[in-house]
């Protein structure tokens, strides 16, 4: 056996969080490595065919590929080594190393090591029965995703008259291709009362394209035997429970879900990262270092974000300060952030390291409810430190806040709060 | 009419429904008339049972209430026109299958015929994998008896076919002290059956092993050869071994009706031609009862009980060593089956199935009434699940006779009919011996037409497609070394490799059905449920099966993943013309 091979920061996953994250940290002198299961970088960008990426980072519309070989090409100019098409079988910390026992063709099972892991997944959708629809199981259901790797990928349509349930981007991007491609797409069915996708998403894939958006309505039962044939439609109440007696039948042949997104985190599970319930992430201090030492987390890992432009920024963050843990960690000091579900979906970070020298901390946070006229102030003791007034703040909306640091003290009698206030 | 025909028909009028007429046909008891529900359809038939009759034929007919005509497939040739064979076995499930294996040993021809695209398309790939200790059975009865023989039988079963199982234990709890004075009438019937490893265990013991029950337990039952197991995998395997020793298998292939001179069968009708058998084994699970018809020999009437049953995440697994079920009154003395928790061979948590009757045979629907009543019952023992470790759901139908018990036996009025009908739970755990007994009966006949003797070359043996992710790296480097594909992971959940799904596709009974891939290395069973390695096992299979992916079905017989190309396609394939 050859010696196993120790870089500085190993990270998992070549999407957009992945790619950023090593180019940070490459940029700040690490030694890195990239590891991607799929046989290509770009993560789900790769079938995102629709433009509008980018205007943040690049000030430019991009497609999902462009936006893609952007990062890629800033990853090979620096060299950055790529291992694709390799499996992460397992992870052990020993002595401040981290060894990961990995699986490729050309290799077989195989061990390196790093000092410091940045873990960039993304996230899985949900399916049919993580909202438990029912009926039978016939073959055109399909997440939306899915059905965008079959159009965009492989040129091949899922159906010919589809519903959707969910108003999550994808579904509504899908509503539109699917419209473009020659399937007829019925109707957006929505349990929510409210769209759970962007704002400019509705207009431009649903609006345009004369495709109903059914709020407060989902499927019921799935009918068919082979293909689907119907779905039942119900109208919800206001704890998305159906209401009896308004069911109706829609014919179609299939069923396209764009029913939330769910952070892969099998491996921060594996080495015992503590989760948070509401963002289905890591816990991570301003560092986006979760509660292991050495193990940073970012993109749609973390969280599940509404921009590609964000999923980078936070990479970058997290390759940066992998970097820097890798040559010098330091004993941190963790202060949680006050928050409460009752005005937001989830905040992170969850917590301040008040003995890191990162003193800039950004604070994504979304509201559970669609509000209008609401400040939402973060505070330290009763000293305010930062405030934001939103005319209207909606749920797929991450809104981000950013402190300055260095002035605050934070301590345990002295916790940052963020609150929602009217006004 | 008899005097006791008398009696039951009053009885089920006055009690039932006084639209129901009762017959006596050879030694059973028929039912006819039009009744209000299914359910009054089958409490009669319950009624009628066990009361000095051999079967129950429940002819009764619910008022416009439509029953779909059996699933089939969707086209004719003449593959099988004119074919003769010694042996015809009606039916790809775990009996089918392992009764072909049974009879390869010997020199004769066998054929099974399979409706679906695929074996252990029904109640095999639709059951909690459990191997029963054989405590439910009344004693004495066919099924008490093949249960705890089949149990014994399944170490070198497994062994053989190299399908893994767990000899994980079962242990059912109680929440109150009544029960203790069960136990000595579960110990008699224990003995009786002849399970020979149980014994009661103290809330402490019982928490020793299950450390994550429920603080209300107060005790359990620890039954020690409970043992689990893919039952898709076994059938499959048996399947593939008795190929391997010369018996045919024939896919999409629905018996349509049946030939008969003087009481002997003379040929048996399919969409694929009509076959030539000497002997004709009925092993057609929910439809056996419709087989038994076509040859005229119908004394039973299947009834079919649904239940639904929900799988969890692999990463509660852990939580729970064994198989879990909770005893009440109704399951110490009925036949009804409350399910329980288990921990499946891939370390799923399977709960349920659940128990009802309804009239379809064919219907796996699942609703949501069922499903949240599992959770509800059954998450209370183990407190530590979670609506959200659900991955999914599923419904399996159980062939159930009116008289609960299996039918194995050669038929009293055909003499080159053999049953094995009537397999509901404990049928998984019971096949190994119902195989067996099947072959020792089909011997019988078959020696009165002709001499017969066991191959020299006979292979019990049959190896499975390699399963990576259990292996130490070392053996999985070997694999990989062999077989690169074996090193890149498509199903990112249940950790398969391209090469294990390749082996899936190119198997002894080639698979190029979405869920039948599934069935045979998990690809898509994990939590994701093939969201990411869908479109790649399709194009698997595009490539290795030279299968065009529009015609690539979930589950064969017109469930096509895809309806056609999109127009930018179909556009780009214009211009390069």
């Amino acid at each position: 056996m050859s010696e196993i091979k120790t870089y500085d920061v190993i990270v998992l996953g070549a999407g957009p969080a992945g790619l950023a994250a090593g180019y940070a940290a490459k940029q700040a002198g690490a030694d890195v490595l990239i590891v991607e299961r799929e046989d290509r970088a770009g993560g789900i960008l790769k079938q995102c065919i629709h433009d509008g990426f980018g205007i943040i980072r690049f000030k430019q519309k991009l497609t999902g590929p462009e936006y893609a070989e952007r990062y890629i090409k800033m990853v090979n100019e620096l060299s950055i080594p790529m291992l694709m098409s390799t499996f992460v079988l397992g992870i052990q910390k020993n002595n401040e190393l981290f060894e990961l026992q990995l699986v490729n063709k050309k290799n077989g099972v195989f061990a390196l090591r790093a000092r410091a892991l940045v873990l960039a997944n993304g996230c899985r959708e949900r399916t049919s029965k993580q909202v438990f629809i029912h009926g039978s199981r016939p073959a055109g259901i399909y997440t939306a995703g899915t059905a965008q790797y079959f159009v965009n990928i492989m040129g091949m349509l899922p159906c010919k008259e589809c519903v959707i349930l969910g108003s999550g981007d994808i579904g509504l991007i899908m509503a539109r291709r699917l419209t473009l491609e020659g399937s007829k797409v019925l109707g957006v069915y929505e349990a929510k009362s409210t769209p759970s996708g962007l704002a400019r998403n509705i207009v431009q894939c649903l609006e345009d394209y004369n495709i109903p958006l059914y709020l407060s309505h989902t499927i019921t039962r799935i009918i068919g035997s082979g293909r689907v044939e119907a779905v039942e439609i119900s109208k919800v109440d206001e704890s998305m429970k159906p209401i009896s007696g308004t069911e109706q039948v829609v014919k179609c042949d299939g069923v396209i879900l764009s029913v939330g997104l769910v952070p892969e985190n099998e491996i921060a599970e594996s080495l015992d990262i503590k989760l948070d319930p509401n963002t289905k992430g890591p816990l991570v201090d301003q560092n986006f270092m979760t509660t292991m030492e050495g193990v940073f987390s970012c993109g749609n890992a973390l969280h599940v974000n509404d921009l590609v432009d964000y999923v980078s920024e936070s990479g970058e963050l997290a390759g940066l300060q992998a970097s820097r843990y890798a040559r010098n960690s330091h004993n941190r000091n963790l202060i949680e952030i006050k928050s409460n579900n009752r005005d937001f979906l989830y905040v992170v970070p969850q917590y301040i390291d008040t003995s890191s020298d990162n003193k800039s901390a950004v604070i994504y946070y979304r509201s559970r409810d669609v509000k209008q006229n609401v400040k939402v102030i973060i505070r330290c003791g009763y000293n305010i430190v930062y405030q934001n007034k939103h005319s209207v703040i909606r749920p797929p909306e991450m809104e981000k806040a950013e402190l300055d640091l260095s002035n605050i003290s934070i301590n345990q009698d002295c916790k940052l709060e963020i609150i929602m206030t009217e006004g | 009419m008899s005097k006791q025909l008398k009696k039951i028909e009053a009885e089920l009028r006055k009690n039932i429904s006084n639209s129901i007429e009762c017959r006596e046909w050879r030694n059973s008891i028929v039912l006819e008339g039009k009744v209000e529900s299914w359910d009054t359809v089958t409490a009669a038939g319950k009624k009628a049972a066990n009361r000095g009759y051999k079967g129950v034929v429940n002819k009764l007919t619910v008022k416009g209430l439509e029953i779909p005509q059996i699933n089939s497939p969707s086209f004719t040739d003449t593959t099988l026109q004119g074919k003769k064979v010694d042996v015809l076995v009606i039916g790809g499930g775990i009996i089918g299958c392992s009764i072909a294996r049974e009879l390869s040993k010997w020199d004769i021809s066998v054929l099974l015929v399979e409706k679906e695209e695929d074996l252990a398309m029904h109640a095999s790939s639709r059951n909690d994998g459990m191997i029963h200790p054989g405590i439910e059975p009344k004693p004495g009865s066919k099924k008490a008896y093949f249960n705890i023989k089949g149990n014994e039988m399944y170490t070198k079963i497994a062994q053989e076919l190299d399908v893994p199982m767990r000899r994980s234990g079962s242990l059912v709890v109680y929440d109150s002290y009544w029960v203790k004075f069960i136990y000595p009438y579960l110990k008699i019937r224990g003995n009786k059956n002849g399970i020979k490893d149980f014994r009661l265990l103290s809330r402490a013991e019982a928490k020793a092993r299950e450390q994550w029950i429920s603080d209300s337990v107060s005790g359990g039952i620890l039954f020690n050869t409970t043992a689990v197991l893919s039952p898709y995998k076994l059938t499959i395997a048996y399947a593939e071994n008795a190929m391997m020793n010369g018996a045919e298998i024939s896919l999409n292939t629905i018996v349509l009706g049946m030939k008969k001179h003087k009481n002997d069968i003379t040929s048996v009708l399919t969409n694929r031609g009509e076959i030539f058998p000497r002997i004709v084994i009925n092993a057609a699970g929910v439809y056996s009862d419709k087989i038994a018809e076509m040859a005229e020999d119908n004394f039973f009437t299947i009834h079919p009980r649904k239940g639904q049953v929900l799988l969890l995440d692999k990463k509660k697994g852990s939580m729970l060593t064994s198989v879990i079920g909770k005893l009440s009154i109704t399951n110490v003395k009925g036949t009804t089956k409350g399910g329980g928790i288990v921990r499946t061979i891939e370390d799923n948590i399977l709960v349920g199935p659940d128990s009802y009757e309804q009239p379809y045979r064919e219907d796996y629907s699942t609703s949501r009434e069922n499903i949240e009543n599992l959770m509800k019952k059954h998450f209370e023992i183990l407190p530590i699940l979670k609506p959200s470790d659900v991955i999914t759901y599923f419904a399996g139908i159980r062939a159930a006779t009116y008289e609960e018990d299996f039918i194995i036996e050669a038929s009293e009025y055909v003499p080159n009919l053999i049953h094995a009908a009537g397999i509901q739970s404990p049928g998984l755990a019971s096949a190994p011996a119902i195989a067996e007994e099947i072959e020792r009966l089909t011997c019988k006949v078959l020696s009165q037409y002709k001499q017969i003797n066991k191959k020299q070359s006979w292979n019990p043996i049959r190896k499975g497609i390699p399963e990576l992710h259990k292996m130490t790296p070392e053996e999985r480097n070997k694999y990989i070394k062999q077989r690169p594909d074996y090193g890149v992971i498509v199903c990112r959940c249940e950790e398969i490799s391209k090469g294990e799904i390749i082996d899936a596709i190119k198997s002894p009974i080639p698979c190029v059905t979405i869920d039948g891939i599934k069935r045979r290395v998990r690809a898509g069973l994990g939590r994701c449920q093939g969201g990411f390695c869908l479109p790649n096992v399709v194009k698997l299979i595009q490539n290795e099966a030279g299968i065009k992916a529009i015609e690539i079905t979930k589950k064969g017989n017109a469930s096509n993943l895809l309806t056609g190309e999109t127009k930018t396609d179909s556009i780009a394939k214009e211009v390069k013309k």
